[in-house]
């Protein structure tokens, strides 16, 4: 409890004084905190309780990679768990909580399960809850979800928006430390497109913190003044709060803009984030590098800090953990710490060398221990004091902190995203960024190199060798003034000399013994040791714990860490959230949404819609006084059946087809002939696909010598037009023939029965509707309404005698309520989908059921429609020796045997007296209907060799809804066999 | 994936569809004696580790189909060109 | 008897164009204008096999603009051709009578193109002011960049997985002509994303 804030420095604002609560305690930051520092600030150090033995921990980083300090942040429906302290600015009114522990913080009743440790070692998942084995769903599941875990997310709907975008630059930077700055500002001055993203709120990196002096001013300074130059250059965009979580073919970047996180509701018309698909011509990688954790006993408890996170709370926020820092050090960065804290006035108790052979370096002041390791982190609820051995048996030395420094990882995920492996350098005791060719290169720390002024100069190299290749001049800039201070690091993968728990991944609770054990038991292979250990598999991607982890496994077989390797470095670099994943394609924008052109007309007369593919189609129109939709329907089918219904069927496939080899493209795309379709009329089309099977169906009309107008199922109207591109395209290129999607040029409805064509015949202009001049099948021109061009068909899918008019869509709605107008007298009434399915059913046409990408044309019935004339698609293998069996599934009709019965889609079809097996099976219902007209359910089934078994009874079998009924297999036509309507 | 259209230029690939091995040559005969043909060209595929030639179609862009080389264990696409070129090169 | 002279083409936004400024209000006026170019008149021309240059001069007799290259648009006085494929190209013209582009370019190419009316079928709508290039990478891949997408070129995309044809009509306008059944959701899409900027609709 002795983090304070220092009376001054920092980059925080302390005249803008920010409230907040943690765990319900209110506390109070400055503007540029973040959650971490003020927390720190006001003496708090116990933040969260680990994952699996629910230990104390405390703020280890001051970056992106934090492992422990991880908390539920807001409430109500913008409650986010697993949100890191680190990355979360300070506002005014935050709420964050601990999560993990119940049922307090402070006494945590989950931490017995450090107590029994011994059953939680590695792989404890496949070892301890192996028997019995019904008590692993039951309980041990839910006990160990119950005790292991993090955060929890909210039920509530997420009340804000989030967005995608593009963007296109010719030279991506990704880190706005010393090296991407320069990389950024010598590529813009250039007059490239320069997009500069860091995850930071304010750019700099490591120059917000660092005592650097470049070109005789602080390193802060300089990066605000580079920050002004980039700003003034008209194609350089800075995007401070983005992380470019990945990389990806062709150079693409993912990205997230956490465009209002720093708020408490993000702005009236603002999205929370922003994902970002980045195109970048060439890209840099200036990430940085994240120090290593030191793995010693007790490395884990709250004060145990990494030293550069250290100088990040003294430095940027003005904040110290502590009263007295022990530094535990086997590099550089441990020495820097020690003199900014001494610089601050605070206590620097010893900084601990484990190198023997240390070179001198400025502690400021400080008492240095050289080879010197931590053995154990001692203390009640914060740290008195520290053991360690230099060689004289274990002494002891008090503090309140420590900061430890393993050396640093370089931040190379990114360029691994595409299956480079990192690479091992000696010098530097660390995998840097792999080679990835010019259009991706790493600079500065991310490439290894750890001094300042490689930093600047790798950074404006990159820069003006990415503008270049973009296709501008660069001009050469001397490089800044800079002081290097040399890294010099000997590895300590682990201080072996303690007998308590020395973490390695800290999230997930793998300490060294675990992974020792694990190589014990076989898996030796680093990505063996990850997926038994969970090394690695926490929240911070084995950021604070990978390389350790390599570095000990490496110890422990006794091979070199560069032949150990790494696991693989996968996207997302850090936790993305499930919110802009989606982005603005949720809840009524998960896919685009289709109206017809007579959707107004459909919503006059109280249609209900359904989504079917994408378009919103009327399904049936009630009426006041109808109980449910069936009564609806059975009006419907009634009164188009007697009198005259009207059917938006604009959602039909409609395309226009024309070119002198017209006819014969459709001879080779539809299974049936076309040369001889005259002018002027329509004709039944069936579409197989190459393997034979049936694919599609429609009318086709001949509207002149080469010109077609083709129809398919509103389902497969998409599929239509691109297996037409191909077959012309791919296949054919030499025919000439044009075609373009018009459905949505034409709103289409159908007028059908008795009454239909004394209906139409009031708004046509030009024709008399007769057998002569509109037979059946008839396909023409006409005028309507005083001079609107129309197309009329007399099609029929009803079975009635019926007409499929065309008129240009924004006619339609005017159309539609000039027929209902018009056939008032008569009772136009108007009819949906489900009427119309009913209608098709009675008359046994096939649709969706039965074309369902099984049955062939013989199976339906139409094997007379397969020319053998011509070559079209499909035809070779349609004639198979298993597609034309005489024994498969065809098309049949069936009705049940008691009138009253219900029928259902799906029920299987046994013979009489068969047992439901699998081996009995018959085939299945494929369609059923309430026939209105009949006073019964009527359907269509496929069956085994359904066409010879007409007035068969067999057995219904519906396991799902317990169905078992005697029914009679029938002609598919059940109404109207002699099609007297259709030609009335 | 970025493929560059003939037409268009490049493009993502979220606006192409693909459909798959560019090599098969659909049969001209309709004779009983070509169905092993007619059976190699509609199901044997390669599944080569390395470059193949593969339909690709512009479905969310100008909508033509054209054919691209691919090397399927990089995903780098070395060279496109137009269906219909492709076709009237092998001499359709 | 009704007539389509009594009645006006209905407009397919119709009831979401409301006229007004939405979204954030800044100083500097809104960022970005939208409009409906309402009715037009629109065909799709298509090159017979091995006919494009015959269809291309006969353009050029008649509306004294030749058929433009891939990605592009060309201007003449009474007709506009936009690239939309492969030897496939937009006319779009205004003022004109129902019908009477389809039947005028049908009769003056003479065969060496098919021509298809779309003037119902797709909607045009005009984004323009200087958050208009931002808007649109909301949706599309395509790089708008001056640079890259000058003015008069065209592309067919996607935005929020709607196909779209951009051409750039201006430094800073562009028209997005799409399929009439997707306007409604198209439009509730786009000036979602146009609100952080503030758009006006006119």
């Amino acid at each position: 409890m002795s983090g304070h804030r220092l009376s001054q420095g920092g980059l925080i604002d302390r005249s803008a004084p920010l409230k907040f609560t943690f765990d319900g305690k209110p506390y109070q930051g400055f503007r540029g905190d973040t959650l971490a520092s003020a927390i720190l600030a006001n003496g708090v150090s116990l933040v969260g309780r680990s994952f699996k033995y629910h230990r104390p921990r405390g703020i280890m980083t001051a970056s992106s990679a934090e492992p422990n300090a991880l908390v539920e942040l807001r409430e109500g429906a913008r409650t986010e768990p697993n949100t890191r302290m680190t990355m979360v600015e300070l506002y005014d009114g935050l709420i964050a909580k601990s999560q993990n522990r119940w049922p307090s913080l402070n006494f945590d009743i989950g931490s017995i399960n450090q107590l029994a440790s011994p059953i939680f070692v590695a792989g404890f998942y496949y070892k301890t809850f192996m028997w019995p084995k019904a008590f692993w769903e039951k309980l041990y599941e839910p006990m160990i979800r119950r005790a292991a875990g993090l955060g929890r997310a909210t039920h509530e709907p997420d009340p804000d928006r989030y967005e995608k975008a593009y963007a296109h630059c010719d030279v991506l930077v990704i880190g706005a430390g010393p090296a991407g700055l320069s990389a950024a500002v010598t590529a813009g001055r250039a007059g490239a497109r320069v997009l500069l993203a860091d995850e930071g709120p304010v750019l700099g990196g490591s120059l917000l913190y660092e005592n650097e002096e470049i070109d005789a001013t602080s390193g802060s300074d300089w990066a605000q003044e580079v920050v002004a130059e980039l700003v003034s250059l008209r194609d350089v965009t800075l995007m401070p709060r983005t992380t470019v979580f990945g990389w990806y073919d062709d150079n693409i970047f993912g990205a997230v803009e956490r465009v209002a996180d720093h708020k408490m509701v993000p702005g009236p018309h603002e999205p929370r984030q922003r994902y970002w698909r980045i195109l970048a011509k060439r890209a840099i990688l200036a990430t940085g590098a994240e120090e290593r954790a030191l793995v010693f006993g007790g490395n884990d408890r709250p004060g145990v800090m990494l030293a550069s996170a250290v100088r990040s709370y003294v430095n940027r926020y003005a904040v110290s953990p502590g009263r007295t820092a022990i530094v535990f050090t086997n590099n550089a960065s441990g020495y820097r710490t020690s003199r900014d804290l001494r610089s601050k006035g605070i206590r620097v108790a010893a900084v601990m060398d484990s190198r023997k052979d240390a070179p001198k370096l400025d502690s400021g002041g400080a008492p240095i221990v050289a080879g010197a390791v931590i053995t154990r982190v001692e203390g009640g609820r914060d740290i008195e004091r520290v053991a360690f051995e230099r060689g004289r048996g274990q002494e002891r030395l008090e503090c309140d902190f420590v900061a430890m420094s393993g050396g640093f990882n370089p931040n190379v995920h990114l360029a691994c995203h595409r299956g480079a492996k990192p690479e091992w350098k000696e010098d530097i005791q660390a995998f840097s960024a792999p080679r990835n060719g010019s259009r991706f290169v790493a600079v500065g720390a991310a490439n290894g190199s750890m001094l300042i002024s490689q930093c600047l100069r790798e950074g404006a190299e990159a820069g003006a060798q990415a503008a270049n290749e973009a296709g501008f001049r660069s001009k050469a800039a001397p490089t800044p003034l800079t002081k290097d201070e040399s890294y010099n690091i000997k590895p300590l993968w682990w201080v072996k000399e303690g007998s308590s728990k020395a973490f390695v991944d800290f999230q997930n609770d793998v300490t060294a013994k675990d992974i020792l054990l694990t190589v014990q038991e076989g898996y030796r292979h680093v990505e063996l040791t990850k997926r038994y250990t969970t090394l690695g598999m926490a929240t911070d991607g084995g950021r604070m714990s990978g390389i350790n982890g390599s570095g000990i496994v490496a110890e422990a077989t006794g091979k070199s860490i560069a032949e150990v390797g790494t696991t693989t470095f996968r996207p997302y670099y850090t936790p993305v959230s499930f919110g802009v994943i989606a982005g603005p394609f949720k809840g009524h924008h998960f896919q685009p949404v289709r109206q017809t052109p007579l959707h107004e007309w459909a919503e006059e007369n109280g249609a209900v819609f359904v989504e079917t593919g994408l378009w919103m189609r009327s399904s049936w129109f009630p009426r006041k006084g109808e109980s449910d939709w069936l009564e609806s329907v059975i009006r419907e089918v009634k009164a188009t059946r007697e009198s005259v219904g009207l059917c938006d069927v604009s959602t039909l496939g409609k395309i226009d087809i024309q070119g002198s080899d017209a006819a014969e493209f459709l001879n080779r795309v539809y299974c049936n002939g076309w040369n001889t379709l005259e002018v002027g009329k329509a004709r039944y089309g069936l579409m197989l696909r190459e393997d034979g099977i049936v694919f599609d169906d429609g009318t086709t009309s001949r509207l002149g010598e080469d010109h077609f107008f083709m129809t398919t199922t509103t389902a497969n109207a998409a599929r239509v037009m691109s297996h037409l591109e191909f077959c012309h395209q791919a296949l054919w290129p030499d025919l000439d023939v044009q075609y373009v999607s018009v459905t949505e040029q034409w709103a289409q409805m159908a007028v059908a029965g008795p009454m239909a064509r004394r209906s139409l015949q009031k708004i046509c202009e030009n024709v008399e509707l007769n057998d002569q001049t509109f037979p059946y099948l008839a396909a023409k021109e006409i005028k309507i309404l005083g001079g609107v061009t129309a197309r009329l068909f007399r099609i029929s899918f009803s079975g009635e005698h019926a007409y499929e008019l065309s008129v240009p869509a924004d006619y339609g709605n005017m159309t539609a309520r000039a027929l209902m107008h018009a056939g008032r007298e008569f009772g136009i009434t108007p009819y949906g989908v489900e009427a119309l399915s009913v209608m098709r059913i009675e008359k046994g046409h096939v649709a969706g059921g039965e074309l369902n990408g099984t049955t062939t044309a013989t199976d339906l019935g139409l094997e007379r429609m397969m020319s053998k004339k011509k070559d079209y698609i499909g035809r070779m293998m349609a004639q198979r020796e298993e597609m034309t069996r005489k024994d498969r599934e065809m098309v049949v009709g069936i009705r049940p045997v008691n009138q009253n019965d219900r029928l259902r889609a799906g029920a299987h079809i046994l013979s009489k007296g068969d047992a439901a097996s699998m081996e009995n099976d018959q085939g299945y219902v494929s369609s059923v209907a309430f026939s209105p007209m009949l006073g019964r359910w009527v359907g269509l089934a496929l069956c085994k060799r359904g066409r010879e078994r007409h007035g068969e009874i067999v057995q219904l079998f519906d396991g799902v809804y317990g169905v078992h009924l005697e029914a009679e297999l029938c002609d598919p036509v059940h109404y109207d066999k002699e099609n007297r309507k259709l030609y009335a | 994936m970025r493929i560059r259209c003939p037409y268009c230029g490049e493009r993502p690939s979220e606006e192409f569809t693909y459909l798959g091995d560019a090599a098969p040559e659909r049969p001209l005969s309709n004779e009983p004696s070509s169905m092993d043909e007619w059976f190699d060209y509609v199901y044997l595929r390669d599944n080569p580790k390395g470059v193949m030639q593969e339909y690709w179609h512009h479905s969310g862009g100008c909508r033509s189909w054209i054919v691209a080389v691919r090397d399927t264990e990089t995903h780098e696409i070395s060279s496109t060109v137009a269906a219909r070129d492709f076709a009237k090169g092998r001499g359709r | 008897m009704l007539s389509p002279t009594s009645l006006d083409r209905s407009l397919p936004l119709k009831r979401h164009l409301k006229q007004g400024r939405y979204g954030t209000v800044s100083a500097d006026g809104p960022g970005v204008r939208l409009s409906v170019r309402h009715p037009l008149a629109i065909a799709t021309i298509i090159a017979r096999k091995g006919q494009e240059d015959k269809m291309s001069a006969l353009l050029e007799t008649h509306y004294g603009i030749a058929a433009p290259q891939p990605g592009r648009m060309v201007k003449g006085k009474e007709l506009v051709l936009q690239w939309c494929g492969a030897d496939q190209y937009f006319a779009i013209t205004e003022g004109r009578g129902e019908g009477a582009l389809y039947e005028d370019l049908r009769s003056c190419l003479q065969g060496s193109a098919s021509v298809s009316d779309q003037s119902h079928g797709r909607v045009v709508i005009e984004v323009s002011g200087h958050k208009a290039r931002a808007l649109l990478t909301k949706g599309s891949a395509v790089d708008f960049h001056p640079r890259e997408f000058p003015l008069e070129a065209a592309a067919m995309t996607q935005m929020a997985h709607i196909g779209v044809h951009v051409t750039r009509t201006a430094e800073d306008s562009f028209e997005l002509s799409l399929f009439r059944g997707f306007s409604e959701h198209f439009w509730e899409w786009l000036t979602e994303q146009a609100q952080e900027f503030g758009y006006e609709v006119v």
